[in-house]
């Protein structure tokens, strides 16, 4: 959800730009867009999808996440020219390395967790297990690349409690810049 | 006038499937190769 604000925020100060300057909004130029719908499904039947996403062993769950990441990443490379692209890459590559170095899913630690769903229900949960849609809770000290997994968290008491990466900070500034870039015309 | 109102129509109707593919794209992209967890989802 917060990677969606960040395109929406994004949409939204480069329509205003736009306006501003009394010109109108220029889409970025996406190439090979037929390549993001092929790489987004088979991660969308193993996460999202909540009915496929019951049946998938964790195996095939992982595999299906990885594949889609490499094909994802195609796309934003085939892309890098547009202003923006290349920080969500810096993103993509941190996020799928931690991935990838822990079974294909991102670790997020116990305490970390705890504060998100609450105390009596972090209970239910078991080291090792998937949590979230693509997360994998594991204790710190077992997970490889810790710095580059979900450890960040907003202010306590804030009212929106989501965990993230290193990678999805940099994917969000991709993401709006991309969609709020406007280039001057003048 | 009329087919320069269709055309403009048309050119409208073009940019704004251009915009809403556009978003559609960056949406998958930055949904499949972000992880963040907030609570939803559920485990498994």
């Amino acid at each position: 959800m917060i990677l969606l604000l960040a395109l929406g925020a994004g949409l939204v100060i480069g329509l205003g730009w736009a306006k501003l300057r009394g010109h109108s909004y220029q889409i970025p130029r996406l190439s090979y867009l037929w390549l993001a719908i092929v790489a987004f499904l088979p991660q969308f039947f193993v996460t999202y999808f909540e009915r496929t996403r019951a049946l998938a062993p964790d195996w095939l769950a992982a595999l299906a996440i990885v594949t889609s990441q490499v094909l994802l990443f195609l796309f934003a490379w085939f892309n890098r020219h547009l202003p923006g692209m290349l920080v969500l890459i810096i993103g993509l590559v941190l996020n799928s390395t931690v991935m990838i170095a822990n079974g294909g899913f991102m670790p997020i630690n116990p305490q970390t967790v705890e504060r998100i769903v609450g105390e009596e229900k972090i209970a239910s949960f078991e080291s090792g297990n998937r949590i979230g849609y693509k997360d994998i809770l594991l204790p710190t000290d077992e997970t490889r690349l810790e710095l580059l997994a979900d450890r960040f968290l907003p202010p306590d008491g804030f009212p929106y409690q989501v965990a993230f990466s290193l990678g999805d900070i940099f994917i969000a500034l991709g993401a709006f810049w991309i969609l709020a870039y406007q280039k001057s015309t003048t | 006038m009329k087919s320069q109102l269709i055309l403009l129509g048309a050119k409208i109707n073009r940019q704004h499937l251009q915009l809403i593919l556009t978003i559609i794209a960056l949406a998958m992209l930055v949904l499949g190769v972000g992880a963040p967890m907030d609570g939803g989802g559920g485990s498994r």
